[in-house]
């Protein structure tokens, strides 16, 4: 079994957070956007000098969904003093707006260039066991639900035809005059999503939520993974 | 639990029946075999069944041990609390297989049913008894005359082989696609299929010589992850039609994911269709249309198409629908339009693609040879053509043969696919029984035949894009 993954049961957690889920992806050879996890304001410094400024602080817990909406995401973050500031800040805005939520530490995440955004996603389903989702981000797949599935593990054939396959692929082929999305990297990103989910059966469900799409290159800018009951 | 193939191969082919108490009036099961090529025996206690049974000339035995000859299949229809009996002594015969039509079991969710089942399957399990059903009509065996209706064709040939969780729709797709002029090899219905379930079956007839195309029908899977593997492995080889029935939502549980919120079981179905290159259908209308299209055209691959309809209205309404599912409907070039403004009525009618041509053939008769001919020889068109048939009566019976020696003149010469469309809602639909007449000529013929534009349409494209993928 995967070590982040052992660790996590053996703190009887049901759930990986954004930073372990980066680390095991990262391991599984996904492009992720480069994180680590300070529990004071000095390794919240540590964390943002060894990833160089600017810098992005998210609050890490199992139990917020929406951490921008409660004051638990800053971006831009540039030197060492506003980093002490802003732990401080998103510490306290996160334990006035849900006192008793059970906090990991704050996320130092390196500041990546806005891509276009995509959803990658795994869960299980009851007959066919552990399947992938693909869609465009934001108001495409909350409202819409422009997405499309296939079953794990997928195959080169069945990458390409996934990312194909959402109404919204125009808008990867660069509708509208901007630059096309590099559909290989995308391609190459699903199918090591593909391998790290059939090599962990520990792995029920996992949101990259988004999944930055540039001309050259992808990058997973924020990772949730739900571990299956340990009885499982 | 795995088969021995063999042994199942020797109760899907048998060479010699037992059915196991059928009943008076019709002996339903006696009768469905009566074109079977092997031995047939019965099996019945009751004295009051035996002389009606010996009177339709069937060696009946109080048990199956006392059978002189080696059985390969029973056909069990015993009242439920007799089945283990049956059972034990099928095992203790050493029979090839039973296939069970008596229900009563697990599909009633009562403690008795389902306990009953749990005891047949001990047993076939621990004696490797390819069990087919309970709670199904079993077998069809076109070569053999093995049925499970009396409707069923025997005989030599068969383009196609059905699996059915339901045996309505196991008797109904053979039944439609024996109508369209396609021929079904083996049919089965497999009900509760608690030893052989929807995989075993179509991995027998991925691997059956016989079977150059398979349509089922499911309700769900019972190991998913088998049934992906299986059905990926049988597309390979042969097209395989899956229609499922049940939209339901069944088996939703907590999620705590975006990704787990969006993944309806539907929605992972219809993945799973496309990622083994399935045929997916949502009606037996549509998994028969298939299947016709699968058997009389040979591999669509174009989209390019030449439409023929008889009225300026139909013309229209027969192009929207093609290009509903994906056809093009290209201008011809300037070689075929000088030919066609030789003789074609423009008045009244058109020859651009789609052919608006009804006082064109019915001025000269030759005329639709001409039509055909030129569309044959047109580069443009790699998609066949499409013609309204008869929807305005002037197609008189003597001529049905000349004009179908016509269609299959230029499906000999090009390859392409041939699609003839009957409009129910036609103009001048005429006289009902001599145009089921017509339909029937048109299916022995070898040509898929359909009651609307939409239908057709429908059809060929998904023919089309299994072909390509």
């Amino acid at each position: 079994m995967n070590e982040l993954i052992t660790a996590a049961r053996k703190r009887g957690r049901s759930q990986l957070n954004e930073v372990e889920a980066k680390d095991l992806l990262a391991d599984a050879g996904v492009p992720v956007a480069k994180t680590r996890l300070a529990t004071t304001a000095d390794d919240a410094v540590d964390a943002a000098e060894s990833i160089g400024y600017p810098v992005v602080m998210k609050v890490v817990s199992s139990e917020i969904a929406h951490k921008s909406d409660i004051g638990g995401v800053v971006l831009d973050v540039s030197d060492a003093d506003a980093v002490r500031a802003t732990f401080d800040q998103i510490t306290t805005s996160v334990s006035s707006a849900i006192p008793d939520a059970e906090i990991d530490g704050i996320a130092v995440q390196e500041m990546v260039p806005q891509g276009i955004e995509v959803i990658v996603g795994a869960t299980t389903d009851m007959q066919f066991g552990s399947v992938m989702m693909f869609g465009l981000g934001g108001v495409f797949v909350e409202v819409m639900k422009d997405v499309a599935f296939r079953i794990v593990p997928l195959e080169v054939r069945d990458a390409k035809q996934l990312v194909r396959e959402i109404d919204g692929f125009p808008l990867l082929q660069g509708a509208r005059g901007t630059e096309p999305a590099d559909l290989d990297a995308l391609e190459s990103l699903i199918l090591k999503v593909s391998a790290a989910v059939e090599e962990n059966p520990e792995i029920a469900e996992l949101d990259l939520n988004p999944v930055f799409a540039y001309p050259d290159g992808v990058m997973a800018v924020d990772a949730h993974i739900v571990l299956t009951a340990e009885d499982d | 639990m795995p088969i021995d193939q063999s042994r199942l191969h020797r109760a899907l082919n048998p060479s010699s029946v037992a059915v196991v108490g059928d009943k008076g009036p019709d002996y339903q099961w006696l009768t469905n075999q009566k074109h079977f090529t092997g031995e047939l025996y019965s099996v019945q206690l009751d004295e009051k069944e035996i002389p009606n049974i010996e009177k339709m000339g069937v060696r009946n035995y109080l048990s199956l041990n006392e059978i002189p000859d080696e059985i390969d299949l029973v056909i069990c229809a015993v009242p439920r609390a007799i089945t283990p009996y049956v059972v034990a002594d099928a095992i203790e015969k050493k029979v090839g297989g039973i296939s069970m039509f008596t229900s009563g079991f697990a599909e009633t969710r009562e403690p008795e049913g389902v306990a009953l089942q749990e005891k047949l399957v001990e047993m076939c399990t621990d004696a490797g008894m390819p069990l087919v059903g309970p709670n199904c009509l079993g077998i069809y065996n076109r070569k053999l005359g093995v049925k499970f209706g009396v409707g069923q064709e025997h005989g030599e040939g068969g383009d196609i082989s059905i699996i059915s969780q339901s045996g309505t729709h196991g008797m109904g797709m053979t039944n439609g696609a024996q109508s369209v002029g396609v021929k079904v090899r083996r049919a089965f219905s497999f009900g509760n299929g608690v030893i052989l379930n929807e995989s075993d079956y179509l991995e027998y007839l991925t691997n059956d010589p016989e079977t150059s195309a398979i349509a089922m029908y499911l309700e769900g899977t019972r190991d998913g992850r088998r049934f992906f593997n299986v059905l990926r492995e049988a597309t390979k080889q042969k097209p395989v039609i899956i229609w499922k029935g049940g939209r339901s939502t069944a088996g939703t549980r907590a999620v705590s994911s975006h990704t787990g919120s969006l993944a309806s079981s539907q929605s992972v179905w219809d993945a799973m269709l496309k990622q083994t290159g399935a045929i997916g259908v949502g009606s037996i209308e549509e998994a028969i249309d298939a299947m016709a299209v699968l058997v009389h055209t040979k591999e669509p691959v174009g989209r390019d198409i030449a439409l023929v309809a008889m009225t300026g209205g139909q013309s229209v309404a027969i192009t929207d629908q093609f290009e509903n599912y994906g056809f093009n409907v290209p201008e011809l070039g300037q070689d075929s339009y000088d030919r066609l403004a030789e003789f074609f009525t423009t008045v009244g009618g058109s020859y651009r693609n789609p052919f608006d041509a009804a006082s064109t053939i019915r001025s000269e008769s030759e005329n639709l040879q001409k039509i055909l001919e030129i569309i044959a020889d047109e580069p443009i068109i790699n998609g066949g053509v499409a013609l309204e048939f008869r929807s305005r009566g002037f197609e008189k019976p003597e001529d049905i043969e000349s004009i179908l020696d016509l269609l299959e003149q230029y499906r000999q010469k090009t390859g392409q696919p041939v699609i003839l469309m009957m409009p129910t809602f036609g103009v001048m639909t005429g006289d009902p029984e001599e145009a089921a007449n017509v339909r029937n000529r048109i299916v022995d013929r070898g040509f898929a035949v359909f009651p609307s534009f939409e239908r057709g349409a429908q059809a060929l494209s998904r023919i089309v894009d299994h072909h390509s993928s």
